[in-house]
């Protein structure tokens, strides 16, 4: 059903009011859509502030609903993260409200089918089943996974009370190894004062593609201000269309062009030596390092040119410190290579010698908000006595690991192998978002308990043992968020703007209704009113303010500068002696990707993919407005450059088999010229293999499908650009 | 009165399609209905290579093709600038689609003709177009082409903007910044 079918419409009102107006005989310039204007205009139309759920940015939104029916949502101007306007996948999204797909109730397995169940007697049967496995396997077996919501803090909470260690975000297949890289150097993960910037330089991330729309913004702004964009993919991406250069750097090389711009910052004395001198810690060793890569080399292994990237890096130091790398997002180095981590510190280094650390202009620290606590009123749980067994932060697994993210991916591993036997699974889905799906499956099916909390049966949700159906995000009020950073905090929230139309409820009273059924109640005698209302106080703002207005400003400006950064020296670490007592290069060095294609084979292809503007991960593709799109404009294609698909007699639009060591399939190619001959490129968002999802079904390929379980040595993200594909002409047929 | 037109600046244009979703939202459109669309254009050989996208909706003409070729009167011209189209007297003979030099009019599940209103109900209430409104890059502007002193009037003279296919001689309301 679509919006359009229950709204007033002018021939509907026309048949309403025809009687009574007398009028239909007037020429239609009168009648015309003046009085369905004044008609539509005097419907009732509501306009609540709430935030967007099509995507981790959480934008601000106005929600208009009409007639009793969700309309349209507008952005607010007044969020950090979107400056007043909105992407397609906030617009589409909004429809799944009322897609068919929908949950309508609480489920629990029974053999191959789902049943309903009360909401009621699913809490008693699971906390039944969580007491058995928490004195059969202690609470270190338990863990909840969950993408960026707002209400994170309770899931936490929640696995702290009962005991467990086991909290985990998507970070290991996401952004891992760039924070990392990041606070190994400078002690935090930065944001990138793009408006302010005379320089801006673009790794692998592609903001107007993995929509960042205030990014975007910004760097409109400071392009229509004079400011150089630069943009280093091996793709001609979404963000290489407002950029002044592209340069198509080959795969899994950015670290080479990062110790090429280094050798030239250091050779001809670009850097900013006020900074170096005085706020960073191991210059003399990078220089004792950095003459083994001089732009010369650096081309014969990224293949771009050493007199461009002499020619930035003399650009970029001319307007110093008002110039910047991007501090990066998923590609390049946010989890794609073996060097990720390494390039991550190349890139954070680079930064630096520019002295725009905290600068105008360049690398800063956002402010974010900080939350009040719920203690004491609410006791705070003890923090659990055994630590993650995936690994993090433990030397000699991996000890750059992000414990408060944990390796999500190597969930499946951990339930292989009996040390986890129950998870919460909520507002992800790990069976298609992580690699290697054949052993994900079989890791979640090993689970003695996997209770997933969507609004969807998707794949992760099909396997499961109860599925607690969360109202969609339109329909419920949630915690307080602090997502909206900047050079001023916000906190802002999401509420209700229609009533639910099924028995759903909301993600944070679930968590809390989990709390009081599985035997930890006073870590939860509140409600999300009153929680909202103790993380409040501290800025003596009140909870119907900020529901008025969905988004306000909190704390202190940003400044410009730093005394000292939360590193162990307190300055950038140039040379880490962390990763020195850890046995890594301390000083970044080039490493090689950990495979490469076969440069004589012409079917060898390195595997790349990345997002199109209109999906997020794989909760978008049943989305009809967003896949009505894709097919549109044929985006359900592999990229490929156009040479190489010449070589292996294609044309555009032919279908090809995919084949890596851990998966196979079919998908058609688009030839390009806009793509480095070494790699094909996939759209990530697809790949739907939930049969409950039916626009999506069986459409297009995921990259997961092809990407065999790996870890970093370093910090345990999934390497997911590690993957060579043989690619052959196929028929559209399938064996 | 004003008279309304629309500066779309292509060089800006990341091809995202959020100014489609909006303006299907605005105009409750089902999802397969679009009141606009992008046209991808690629030059050059890898890797000195460039792509751009060129959003085309309604060019509300002056000289609507569309207007003329309507038998019953359905598809009119305003004072405002604004093309629109009377359902009531659209009888769906298509011949505005087969006149339309910019392929930007689509058949209605209930079987009239629709295209780009300019948003106009939601304008004369004090709003922009939606396409505009949720535009990341800024790519279009809207406003009163009559106005000398506009915001859009400006741009246009001082960028010496060009419609589209104007040697159709369609006068359309839409001027382009190409790169």
């Amino acid at each position: 059903m679509s919006l359009d079918d229950l709204k007033l419409t002018r021939r509907r009102f026309l048949k309403v009011t025809g009687a009574t107006l007398g009028a239909l005989s007037l020429s239609h310039e009168l009648l015309d859509f003046k009085h369905w204007v004044r008609a539509n205009a005097e419907a009732p139309v509501t306009r609540i502030p709430t935030f967007c759920n099509g995507c981790g940015n959480r934008c601000g939104i106005f929600a208009y609903v009409k007639n009793g029916r969700l309309w349209k949502i507008e952005g607010n101007p007044e969020a950090n993260g979107n400056l007043g306007v909105i992407c397609p996948k906030g617009h589409g999204y909004l429809h799944d409200l009322y897609n068919p797909s929908r949950l309508r109730g609480p489920l629990k397995r029974t053999g191959d089918r789902f049943e309903p169940i009360s909401w009621e007697q699913a809490y008693k049967e699971i906390a039944q089943k969580i007491n058995l496995i928490l004195m059969d396997s202690g609470p270190q077996s338990i863990f909840w996974v969950n993408y960026p919501q707002s209400n994170n803090p309770y899931a936490l909470r929640l696995m702290h009370s009962l005991g467990s260690p086991h909290y985990f975000t998507h970070g290991s297949t996401c952004y891992t190894a760039r924070n990392a890289g990041w606070v190994t150097t400078v002690g935090d993960l930065p944001s990138n004062d793009l408006s302010n910037s005379q320089y801006i330089v673009i790794i692998g991330r592609n903001p107007a593609g993995g929509i960042d729309l205030a990014e975007v913004k910004k760097i409109v702004e400071a392009k229509e201000k004079g400011a150089k964009l630069v943009v280093v993919d091996p793709r001609h991406s979404e963000t290489a269309i407002l950029a002044d250069e592209w340069l198509p750097i080959k795969p899994g090389t950015d670290l080479a062009f990062l110790l090429g711009m280094i050798n030239i910052m250091i050779k001809e004395e670009l850097y900013d030596r006020q900074f170096v001198k005085e706020k960073a810690v191991g210059f003399e060793q990078l220089d004792d390092e950095i003459v083994n890569y001089p732009p010369e080399w650096a081309e014969r292994v990224c293949e771009i040119p050493a007199k461009t990237i002499v020619r930035i890096t003399r650009e970029m130091a001319r307007v110093k410190p008002r110039a910047l790398l991007h501090r990066g997002y998923h590609a390049a180095f946010g989890s794609q290579y073996l060097n990720s981590f390494q390039t991550a510190r190349a890139l954070a280094i680079v930064n630096s010698l520019l002295g725009n650390i905290n600068r105008e202009g360049g690398i800063y620290f956002p402010k974010s908000a900080q939350l009040g606590e719920l203690q004491p009123k609410h006791p705070a749980p003890e923090l659990p006595k055994i630590g993650k067994s995936d690994g993090t932060g433990v030397p000699g697994r991996y000890p750059l690991g992000s414990y408060g993210d944990g390796i999500a991916h190597a969930i499946p591993e951990l339930a292989l192998r009996g040390e986890l036997k129950a998870g919460f699974v909520y507002h992800n889905n790990p069976l298609r978002t992580n690699p290697n799906p054949k052993r994900v499956i079989a890791g979640y099916k090993k689970l003695d308990l996997l209770v997933v909390v969507d609004t969807v049966l998707s794949e992760t949700a099909s396997i499961a043992h109860y599925v607690l159906p969360e109202s969609f995000y339109l329909e419920r009020d949630e915690a307080v968020d602090t997502k909206h950073s900047g050079k001023r905090a916000q906190v802002s929230i999401q509420q209700k703007v229609v009533n639910p139309m099924f028995d759903t409820r909301p993600g944070t009273q679930i968590i809390i209704e989990l709390g009081k059924h599985l035997g930890v109640e006073k870590y939860f005698n509140f409600d999300i009113d009153e929680g909202n209302r103790l993380r409040l106080k501290p800025f003596g703002i009140t909870l119907e303010e900020l529901k008025q207005k969905g988004v306000l400003f909190v704390g202190e400006k940003w400044k410009e500068g730093f005394n000292k950064l939360e590193t162990p020296s307190g300055k950038v670490e140039i040379h880490s002696s962390t990763l020195e007592k850890l046995g890594f290069p301390p000083i970044p060095r080039w490493e090689d990707p950990l495979v490469s294609p076969d440069s004589k084979n012409p079917s060898s292809f390195r595997l790349l993919h990345g997002k199109q503007a209109i999906h997020t991960h794989s909760m978008t593709a049943n989305q009809p407005y967003l896949m009505a799109i894709s097919r549109r404009y044929d985006l359900i294609r592999l990229w490929m450059n156009k040479e190489r698909g010449r070589r292996l007699g294609l044309k555009d639009g032919d279908w090809v088999q995919v084949k890596s060591i851990v998966g196979e399939g079919r998908i058609r190619v688009k030839l390009t010229e806009g793509l480095h001959p070494s790699c094909v490129w996939l759209p990530s968002g697809y790949g739907i293999f939930s049969k409950h999802l039916k626009t999506a079904f069986d459409v297009g390929l995921s990259y997961n499908d092809f990407l065999p379980t790996l870890f970093d040595p370093t910090v345990g993200h999934a390497m997911s650009s590690e993957i060579i594909v043989q690619v052959r002409k196929t028929s559209e047929l399938r064996s | 009165m004003a008279r309304y037109g629309m500066v779309i600046d292509e060089t800006k244009c990341v091809g995202c399609h959020a100014c489609r979703v909006a303006c299907q939202n605005q105009n409750h459109l089902l999802e397969k209905e679009a009141y606009n669309h992008l046209e991808e254009r690629e030059y050059g050989t890898f890797p000195n290579y460039a792509r751009e996208f060129l959003p085309v909706q309604c060019q509300h003409c002056d000289n609507p093709p569309c207007v003329k070729v309507c038998p019953t009167g359905a598809s009119y011209k305003r004072k405002d600038g604004v093309v629109l189209v009377d359902k009531d007297k659209c009888i769906g003979c298509k011949y505005c689609i087969a006149a339309c030099p910019y392929n930007v009019r689509i058949i209605k599940k209930e079987g009239y003709i629709e295209k780009c209103r300019f948003c106009i109900e939601f304008v004369e209430q004090g709003g922009k177009p939606a396409c505009m409104t949720t535009c990341m890059t800024g790519v279009r502007m809207f406003g009163d082409l009559d106005d000398p002193n506009s915001e859009i009037s400006k741009f246009i003279i001082k960028n010496k903007l060009k419609q589209f296919k104007a040697e159709l001689n369609t006068k359309p309301r839409i001027y382009y910044k190409k790169a």
